[in-house]
């Protein structure tokens, strides 16, 4: 059967299957490794190769690679053990799905996996515009429905949404998917405010979505398994936290690369005893690094943060900003979770409780939602992150479909250099959808503002 | 001058005569921007409520440094009328998180060319027991916000009234649109247009007695059936009756909207009997949903086919601002819907004001008034 036909999550299930089968010492010359390199898109091969070369980012990857590889094989048994699926955004918890027993699957991890396997995604991207979606919508999301079109993914059982507020693009493809392939969707509002009023008004609609996805999967959510899902939570937010307190060190013991995985992990995985595992080889990777004085070689030149998004596509530019920018790639806004609460266990309704405002607080959702410098937005947090994690600059991606960073860009930027003096790149393009901007194209634009730093 | 004259000079200028009367008086004028901004809070304190758009504006030059080339040009060109001075004659504005993209020319407009009452007033995306909750209490918040800042005093009397005055537009409006939906409209689309944009810049008083004596001589001629073909026309934010002109020169006329600027802001009155801030709260909250809502789409879908239905339809113009994810995507859900139903539809996207292309726009629809046989 064509390739290009066969089942996303099947095909993902593979590559991960055969990665993860790899011995943790790799060579590079074995025909396991060669096999399993045919198997992944150019940009991904290159990850690979990156990711295989520094011994620390292999640790790392290999828990990783294990656990997804576990995470596609239950989304693929799932209709057969007659378990529902759940598409979610990247700013709804993945806990509560675990909870109820359904199968969470964030579109845009999906997107961004499906890179792997797929060279840029590009035939489902254009697709979904074909198929009616407009341009200017975001292509975190788009493949994913380019992939729906294509049928290349089975449909899921409902959709949840609780973006509202947060991005138009985000909140809109989902009632789209809803509407154009008849699957229901439940939506979350996001108030524009980050107070105890607002917290109150999201606890009561997060918990309406627990009543809501009782009625339509027909699980009901057990004190004693949401505590346990809980528990795993509130350890992975543990051991994130440490692995954050590391970055402060100067020069950076953890590599670039752990981003990555943290976002991946953090949107798919939280709420299992995964995602703690991946959590903790990171962190066990990352002391024994700051123990041994590893960081970015030769030397650390340059601390940045990406404002916003990051770039998804283009596989090394972890690597390529260390080996050849000597730069540390702190952290970019979507894999900020500093202000992640530990959940209370006592009660059903305090674990409600901390699990809503884990949302609340989830990049995006948390700084995206009401105005530029109000607390506990944009502004705000990148002072924050800026100013915590010793950031000598900021990058801003600029992926196209943030209008709503976009249009406050300037603002903040202005704001950040009166504060803080640093300075910040605006770059134009997309995230994911590498025929925008191209790597080379970035990597040029950020070795010359890097330059004009020196 | 005649009504229509009328109405036509004062939706010309942003600072109109009426405006300036209004000022002259000692009075104030507020900006918005939003349906979602219950005006009558506004008149019952004796301000003009006065919607702001981006009309006149001849490039977007200075509003571009903040709001970006992946902003909807409408909202540009409200921030570059804003940065022109053009709005220096308002003591303030009430925005309301209605996008990605009105949103942060609220921000923009307020970090940079602030007036002394700038207001933002949050509204849920859902319609849900707790969003209407919320959306009460903030507008207990605005109504709080105007009697401080104005020194006035909002009274039940005082905002009944001013829901009876709206009430009243509402209802001669309904009535224009009756008479567009007949054999024999006596206005075309760019007419309406015209008439509608005075409406949101002058006293309801003053716009009820011109447009009821309007409506009267427009009832009194008889006009011979039309030979164009029927348009309904919704989408993003459109104001420009230019545009409207633009499609109905190609042998159309638009007959009826779901626009913002059209038959979704007025359709709903506010309910007469009981608590008056209940009323508005309830009729701002629940009026015909605009993209923004969540799950909405079946509501604005069956609202769009019941105009379809009662002023006979032929075809649909689906426009939408480059950039305008909500209609855009709203606009996508339509066409799909509308070819089940086996109504024709086209899909324009568009740039607002003097960004946009007459050219392009004219060349599409007659290709499209070809099809459905114009
Ligand atoms: S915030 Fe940006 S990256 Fe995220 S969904 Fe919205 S448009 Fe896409
Ligand atoms: S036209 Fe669309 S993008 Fe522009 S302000 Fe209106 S809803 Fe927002």
């Amino acid at each position: 059967m064509d390739d290009q036909k066969r089942n996303m999550i099947v095909r993902l299930h593979e590559i991960f299957t055969m990665g993860s089968d790899l011995p943790d010492e790799l060579d590079m010359e074995s025909p396991d490794v060669k096999d399993f390199l045919d198997t992944l898109s150019e940009d991904r091969r290159i990850a690979f190769l990156t990711s295989a070369k520094d011994p620390d980012v292999r640790k790392m990857s290999v828990g990783f690679n294990r656990a997804f590889a576990n995470y596609w094989e239950r989304l693929c048994l799932a209709k057969e053990q007659g378990k529902k699926t759940v598409f979610i955004p990247f700013n709804c918890s993945p806990e509560i799905f675990y909870a109820l027993d359904l199968m969470p699957l964030g579109v845009e991890t999906l997107n961004t996996m499906g890179l792997n396997v797929e060279e840029g995604l590009h035939e489902y991207l254009d697709l979904a515009i074909e198929r009616g979606l407009p341009d200017t919508m975001c292509s975190a999301q788009r493949g994913v429905v380019g992939m729906l079109e294509a049928g290349v993914l089975d449909m899921p059982d409902f959709l949840v949404n609780g973006a509202l507020g947060g991005c138009d693009p985000n909140s809109k493809i989902f009632e789209y998917i809803s509407q154009k392939f008849n699957i229901p969707a439940i939506y979350l509002d996001v108030p524009f405010y980050h107070d105890q009023r607002a917290l109150d008004y999201y606890t009561v609609e997060y918990k309406k979505i627990v009543t809501a996805l009782e009625e339509v999967s027909g699980n009901k959510l057990d004190e004693d398994r949401l505590r346990e899902v809980c528990e795993l939570s509130n350890e992975a937010t543990e051991l994130f936290m440490e692995i954050q307190e590391l970055k402060r060190h100067v020069p950076n013991p953890v590599p670039n690369y752990y981003n990555t995985i943290h976002n991946a992990t953090k949107l798919t995985m939280v709420g299992t005893s995964d995602a703690v595992d991946i959590f903790q080889k990171a962190l066990d990777v990352s002391k024994e690094r700051l123990k041994k004085g590893a960081h970015v070689l030769p030397e650390e030149k340059i601390r940045f943060m990406m404002m916003y998004t990051g770039l998804y596509f283009g596989g090394n530019i972890h690597l390529w900003l260390e080996e050849e920018m000597g730069a540390t790639y702190l952290l970019d806004m979507l894999v900020s979770n500093d202000h992640n609460p530990i959940i209370d266990t006592s009660t059903m309704d305090t674990m409600l409780g901390g699990l809503a405002e884990g949302m609340l607080n989830l990049p995006m959702t948390r700084q995206l939602k009401g105005a530029w410098d109000m607390p506990a937005n944009w502004l705000e947090d990148l002072l924050y992150y800026a100013d915590t994690y010793k950031a000598d600059c900021l990058v801003f991606t600029g992926h196209t479909a943030c209008k709503q960073a976009w249009g406050i860009y300037r603002l903040v930027a202005d704001e950040i250099k009166k504060q803080l003096g640093i300075p910040t790149l605006r770059l134009e393009g997309d995230g994911w959808d590498s025929r925008i901007t191209s790597m080379a194209v970035i990597k040029e634009q950020i070795s010359d503002f890097f330059e004009t730093l020196q | 001058m005649k009504p229509l004259a009328k109405l036509a000079s004062i939706s010309k200028t942003l600072k109109n005569e009426v405006v300036t009367d209004w000022i002259n008086q000692g009075k104030k004028v507020v900006g918005y921007v939003c349906t979602y901004m219950p005006e009558e809070i506004l008149l019952a304190a004796d301000i003009l409520p006065y919607r702001i758009t981006g009309k006149g504006a001849r490039d977007t030059s200075l509003a571009d440094a903040y709001l970006t080339r992946v902003n909807c040009s409408f909202a540009r060109c409200c921030l570059e009328q804003g940065f022109r001075g053009e709005y220096d004659f308002l003591e303030g504005s009430v925005w309301v998180n209605g996008c990605d993209h009105i949103r942060r020319c609220y921000d923009n407009w307020n970090a940079k060319i602030p007036r002394p009452f700038m207001y933002m007033l949050p509204v849920p995306h859902m319609f849900s027991p707790e969003g209407r909750q919320w959306y009460k209490e903030e507008v207990v918040k605005f109504k709080d916000a105007v009697e401080a800042h104005f020194n006035v005093n909002i009274t039940s009397e005082k905002l009944s009234e001013a829901c009876k005055i709206y009430n009243e537009t509402r209802r001669l409006l309904r009535k224009l649109y009756d008479l567009r939906a007949s054999d024999a409209p006596p206005f075309t689309g760019a007419e309406a247009s015209i008439i509608l944009s005075a409406g949101f810049v002058m006293p309801k008083t003053e716009y009820n007695r011109l447009l009821g004596s309007l409506l009267n001589e427009a009832e009194k001629k008889s006009k011979a059936p039309q030979e164009k073909v029927r348009l309904l026309m919704t989408g993003s934010l459109m104001d420009d009756s230019e545009f409207v002109e633009n499609v109905e020169d190609m042998g159309a006329i638009v007959v009826t909207d779901a626009l913002c600027f059209g038959a979704r802001y007025f359709w709903d009155r506010v309910a007469e009997n009981g608590d008056p801030f209940e009323a508005l709260v309830d009729r701002y909250y629940t009026h015909v949903p605009c993209p923004r809502m969540a799950g909405e789409y079946p509501t604005r879908r069956d609202f769009i086919l019941n105009q379809i239905e009662r002023a006979q339809v032929k075809g649909v113009i689906l426009q939408h601002i480059k950039f305008c994810d909500l209609h855009g995507t709203d606009n996508a859900m339509l066409k799909m819907d509308l070819e089940k139903k086996g109504i024709a539809s086209i899909e324009l996207e568009r740039e607002y004001g003097p960004l946009g292309d007459a050219g392009r726009v004219r060349t599409r629809v007659q290709a499209f008034l070809e099809k459905i046989g114009g």
